[in-house]
């Protein structure tokens, strides 16, 4: 450098601040910097997109659940004579523990929605597809960890909707051919719900499956990374590429935004219809008619279909047909091997997915309306 | 794609711009709800569904809402709240309305956007959605009404008694009517809304063909697109946001009740006396001064007793002098 240039009359020494020595300090020790651009300069084809918060969203909703669960884990006894009473506690003595609970119990349904919202957007864009086949299966196991998470603490509590549901839920298992029985002990610990199947139901919502849930959304992020993103399904290759741009700032602007979105309708939900005990679990469900949480309620009430009664009928509605329906979507990338990735050009992938979601909510609706013929 | 934006369908455009802008608005009007919710100004009870439909697409709900429920007796919640919700809506939609429509002028429309894009785009969606979603409202309930009462007959027919002996089970019955008014109701809502959506749009084609065609070639358009939507100063949106965050967070802790506003009939507490705070130094000095003024009186007490004592001994001391004198005069011979 001249040094005409670098006097100290024209250009005065920058003293750098606490914080550039502290970020200097870590960038030298840990690689800060390149850590920084690795993550938020992936380039997006075809820009960022409202599409693609879900994933984004998803991580945030497990972070609250995580967050809101200790402080509920805090006064939270996972005991049958303490369970109902510490819930009850929390309810109604513990600062602020009605709307802990409220936020833990609607985060739950806004992660099992968004999930399906995610799977939902990576099926209709066709982002499935080779080379992404191990980040779907892997998004699969993601999903079946979620539905897991939900059967899990819906227990918790211990009083009668969440004894009745697990003693239903339990029993579907049961029917599974081969380790059905070995699940439901395992479950169970007993031949009905009690003090083991709190223990262990408690074990694994709280320590197994958040580590399990932790370790494959790392695994996804990694995978995801190693594909790149797989970019709109439509448009000409001059509007992708004037479009693309980086992960920052655009689409984290977005995932914020989504974020916030998800965070106040959680918070609304909470406010609205706060958690509500039933009575404290008992072997008779009395006046109760049992039912599973209401993302469930579409496959209860088909459960209720007479072609489903019976030995033979159980077995192809409570086994059979999720068990197939899991495996197709398994086989799903490996089956459809067409490059073609734009929905409207895929009428079977279309009608499916279309038949599928009339199906869902045709089916809660009516499990509802099925309601009053019970009570 | 030169004859796509030339010859873009109504309906196109409509969705095109309502969709994204409702999206866009629901956010900070999320926001907004939720502090009502928490002040206690709105009770959506079963209806929250419903109220947050009518939130989302109160571009054109907006006044519309007033006239279906007075010519319906339709019923989306209660409170001063709603109505504050959908007061604060209107800028917040006409700035998304704004934003929204102004990208999809230049990106797909290749127009200039005209000034005042989102007032004028949100008055006119306001006045239509005010003539068009009573209509909707009316016919939709009518059409499922008796959508409803034809599945009815129809899952009771004798033809249907007859393929099993006891008639329908529950389960497929209801999933028979269901599949049957549902088909219907949702048929005509989807017609209604096309059409609705479809005016909409013929609106906003109409402002599109009176502005001036944009000048610079895609890759600037998209540079000038991209701008609208986030500012070039990050850092300064980033800081005003988490302002905003952190302003909005403390409202909402410190409106927040701390115990269930929804208490259970099971766990109501009973009402406690709340004991007065000990503060030991002045319960102590408070105590001395008691013990002292106690003692006091008992002194007080003790010589107004020994005084008493001494009176009444004198006073009997004299009468007893007073006798034995009288005595003995009265005992001398």
């Amino acid at each position: 450098m001249d040094s005409k240039h670098s006097s100290p009359a024209t250009i005065p020494d920058h003293q750098p601040s606490t914080i550039e020595k502290l970020v200097a300090f870590l960038d030298e020790r840990v690689g800060l910097k390149e850590m920084q651009a690795k993550m938020l300069n992936e380039p997006i084809p075809g820009g960022s997109r409202w599409a693609y918060v879900f994933g984004s969203i998803l991580l945030f909703i497990f972070a609250m659940q995580a967050l809101t669960g200790t402080l509920l884990m805090f006064y939270y006894v996972p005991t049958t004579d303490h369970a109902y009473d510490s819930t009850q506690y929390i309810i109604h003595d513990v600062d602020y523990g009605w709307f802990l609970l409220g936020y833990h119990f609607w985060g739950s349904s806004a992660m099992v929605v968004c999930v399906v919202a995610h799977m939902s957007q990576v099926f209709l864009w066709g982002a499935y597809k080779k080379p992404r086949e191990l980040l779907w299966l892997v998004g699969l196991a993601l999903f079946g960890i979620v539905i897991t998470f939900g059967f899990t603490g819906y227990l918790l509590p211990w009083d009668q909707r969440a004894f009745w549901a697990t003693t239903v839920g339990v029993e579907i298992l049961d029917k599974t051919p081969v380790i059905g029985d070995f699940i439901a002990r395992f479950l169970k610990g007993g031949p009905t719900p009690g003090q083991m199947t709190l223990s262990r139901f408690f074990v694994l919502h709280v320590m197994i499956l958040p580590a399990a849930l932790m370790a494959l959304a790392g695994l996804h992020l990694f995978l995801f990374r190693v594909a790149a993103p797989a970019g709109p399904f439509s448009g000409t290759t001059e509007e992708i590429k004037a479009k693309t741009d980086y992960f920052f700032p655009r689409q984290i602007w977005k995932d914020m935004v989504g974020m916030a979105f998800v965070f106040a309708g959680i918070c609304a939900l909470a406010l609205w219809e706060p958690v509500v005990l039933l009575d404290q679990a008992a072997p008779d469900p009395g006046e109760y008619h049992p039912e599973p949480e209401w993302y469930f309620l579409f496959y209860f009430q088909l459960l209720r279909l007479k072609i489903f009664a019976g030995e033979f009928g159980q077995f192809l509605g409570a086994v059979a047909l999720p068990v197939a329906f899991m495996a197709l979507l398994v086989a799903l990338p490996f089956i459809d091997k067409d490059p073609e990735r734009n929905i409207f050009k895929r009428p079977i992938a279309l009608i499916s997915w279309i038949a599928i979601m009339v199906f869902i909510v045709l089916f809660t609706i009516a499990s509802v309306i099925n309601r009053e013929f019970l009570d | 794609m030169a004859e796509d934006h030339e010859s873009m369908s109504p309906t196109k455009i409509g969705f095109g711009i309502l969709w994204p802008a409702c999206w866009t608005a629901i956010v900070v009007k999320s926001v907004f709800a939720v502090l009502l919710l928490t002040m206690g100004l709105v009770h959506f009870e079963g209806t929250f569904g419903l109220a947050f439909v009518m939130l989302f697409f109160s571009p054109v709900t907006v006044f519309s809402i007033p006239l279906i429920m007075a010519m319906f007796g339709a019923h989306f919640g209660e409170g001063i709240g709603l109505e504050i919700l959908f007061w604060l809506s209107i800028p917040v939609d006409i700035w998304a309305l704004g934003l929204v429509a102004r990208t999809f002028f230049l990106e797909r429309l290749r127009k200039e956007p005209p000034d005042a894009l989102g007032l004028a785009i949100w008055w006119r969606s306001a006045l239509v959605g005010a003539f068009f979603l009573p209509v909707v409202w009316g016919m939709v309930s009518f059409v499922t009404d008796n959508a409803m009462t034809a599945s009815h007959s129809m899952a009771e027919m004798e033809s249907l008694r007859h393929i099993t002996d006891t008639g329908l089970p529950v389960a497929e019955r209801i999933s028979l009517e269901l599949t049957i008014w549902g088909s219907i109701s949702s048929a005509v809502l989807i017609a209604l809304s096309l059409i609705g959506i479809s005016i909409l749009g013929q609106i906003i084609r109409g402002m599109a063909i009176e502005s001036r065609p944009a000048s610079e070639n895609y890759q600037g358009l998209i540079t000038r697109w991209d701008l609208m939507r986030v500012p070039t100063d990050q850092g300064l949106l980033f800081t005003s946001l988490a302002g905003v965050g952190i302003v909005f967070s403390l409202m909402f802790w410190s409106i927040l009740p701390v115990t269930t506003p929804h208490p259970h009939e099971c766990c109501k507490k009973p009402d406690v006396q709340v004991e007065p705070v000990l503060k030991p130094v002045e319960s102590l000095s408070s105590s001395a001064q008691r013990v002292a003024t106690l003692a006091a009186q008992i002194e007080a007490m003790e010589q107004q007793k020994v005084s008493t004592k001494g009176q009444k001994a004198k006073a009997k001391g004299k009468t007893q002098g007073g006798a034995t004198a009288d005595s003995t005069a009265k005992t001398k011979p």
